[in-house]
């Protein structure tokens, strides 16, 4: 009886744990959404979310499922009031192009993580440009971007480490 | 297997992704009211977590204020020792106004405020400017109402759910505002191209404006009120006519969501009663 409680509660933790890569990358795509009162941030905001996205890819992928993926970016759309199906096809891809490469690949030092990611960062905002552009009929104003993949590599330490203190709280949990 | 399931799994969603972004720019109503309900369920929260940079920002405030106290009184002084002696005037010029309008049966302009709001979520995108805001349909916000704050205009109101609304704002690249010269009263437009200060367009022959000229709305359109304040000329060249706002609009904390309509008084023995105008 004592034993099946146990396994209850093991399974209701791990259950809550499994969460924590969603509910993180959700805190970022909502941290991305509030206003900074900053009018240099208003156009350089760094892609919080992305590096979310990136990080649980590589470390958890499968509790980073691809329908988690798509429903992060559909709701960061929604929420940024931009065209829906961009952010959500972005992230896949970003998703796509981790997992292509093989866990083994990526999962090793900070520093490798970092190198491959500021090869992603402009790749993403280019992406992002090119489809607001499309969308908007309007070539837009692209130094902007090139200063958010900037801000976002800048950025990508502090999250990544504040990600793995939450990681930490999964090692026991299988991929 | 499981390799098939998953590279089946992305291309699903890769093509639902490309759909939702083909079909999607149509804003449909469904797609519309799913939007502001995704946005309601959201905007709690976000007003929640907001609060501290309000916070912070209220204090930055507070130490610029009284910084700046003493010098900020005197200046205070002179200027209210002239607006007594411009009110007087103004006064004078209020009622003949009034009177010519009733000569040549000229509308009158209604401005109704509908709700106050606070700023609770910010795109902080370089190509999609707008901002949430925590009132909705149950507060009488609707779509194409204007929304100003204490500076001037803030932009217009896109859509709107039950607890919340997107507000487009003046800098967005689909904005629009009819505008006129303070000094001469020559109509234009502010069109907004996703940079900090929108440009000035349809300007007619003459009417050039020049660096520090004010710029305030027109009226026409029916969304913004006549004469709020726009902002203020600050460059002029090749490129266009660029306005600073006088709003700051990365930096909004309350505004009114407002809704302009204009009575227009029945020619004399016409039934005493005002008729409204149809709105677009």
């Amino acid at each position: 009886m004592i034993g099946s409680e146990n396994r209850l509660e093991r399974g209701a933790e791990k259950g809550l744990r499994g969460v924590l890569p969603f509910v993180t990358t959700l805190g970022l795509v909502l941290l991305m959404q509030l206003q900074y009162r900053l009018s240099f941030l208003d156009d350089l905001f760094p892609f919080l979310s992305l590096v979310g996205v990136y990080y649980w890819s590589i470390f958890k992928p499968r509790l980073m499922p691809v329908s988690v993926v798509f429903l992060l970016g559909l709701l960061q759309d929604i929420l940024s009031g931009g065209p829906i199906g961009m952010m959500a096809l972005l992230f896949i891809l970003v998703r796509l192009f981790v997992i292509r490469q093989g866990r083994r690949f990526l999962e090793r030092e900070f520093l490798f993580n970092w190198l491959v990611f500021i090869m992603v960062s402009p790749v993403f905002g280019l992406a992002t440009w090119a489809i607001a552009s499309l969308y908007l009929k309007e070539s837009q104003n692209i130094w902007n971007i090139f200063g958010q993949s900037i801000l976002t590599i800048v950025i990508f330490p502090l999250v990544t480490s504040a990600l793995g203190w939450v990681r930490y709280l999964l090692a026991d949990e299988n991929r | 297997m499981k390799e098939l399931r998953h590279r089946f799994s992305s291309g699903f969603f890769i093509i639902l992704a490309l759909a939702l972004l083909i079909f999607g720019s149509n804003n449909t109503p469904l797609l519309d009211r799913i939007r502001s309900g995704v946005v309601d369920i959201f905007v709690p929260v976000l007003d929640i977590a907001s609060r501290p940079f309000e916070g912070v920002n209220d204090f930055i405030d507070w130490t610029r204020q009284v910084a700046i106290v003493f010098s900020e009184n005197n200046r205070l002084r002179a200027e209210n020792s002239q607006l007594q002696k411009a009110q007087i005037k103004a006064s004078q010029l209020a009622i003949d106004n009034q009177r010519l309008k009733k000569l040549l049966n000229v509308g009158e302009g209604k401005v109704k405020i509908i709700a106050a709001a606070r700023v609770v979520s910010d795109s902080d995108s370089p190509f999609f400017k707008s901002v949430l805001i925590n009132r909705g349909t149950r507060d009488g916000v609707k779509k194409g109402q204007a929304v100003i704050n204490e500076d001037g205009i803030v932009g217009r109101i896109i859509s709107a759910g039950r607890s919340s609304a997107r507000v487009l704002l003046a800098t967005d690249i689909n904005s629009r505002i009819p505008v006129k010269l303070a000094s001469n009263g020559v109509n234009m437009i502010l069109e907004g191209d996703n940079s900090l200060f929108p440009r000035l367009a349809f300007l007619p022959m003459g009417g050039k404006p020049v660096i520090g000229n004010l710029i305030l709305t027109s009226g026409y359109g029916m969304v913004f009120p006549h004469d709020l304040l726009v902002g203020q000329v600050i460059k002029t060249d090749e490129e266009g006519i660029r306005v600073k706002l006088s709003a700051k609009l990365y930096n909004l904390n309350y505004v009114s969501v407002v809704e302009y309509d204009i009575t227009r008084p029945l020619p004399p023995g016409g039934g005493g009663k005002s008729r409204r105008t149809e709105k677009k």
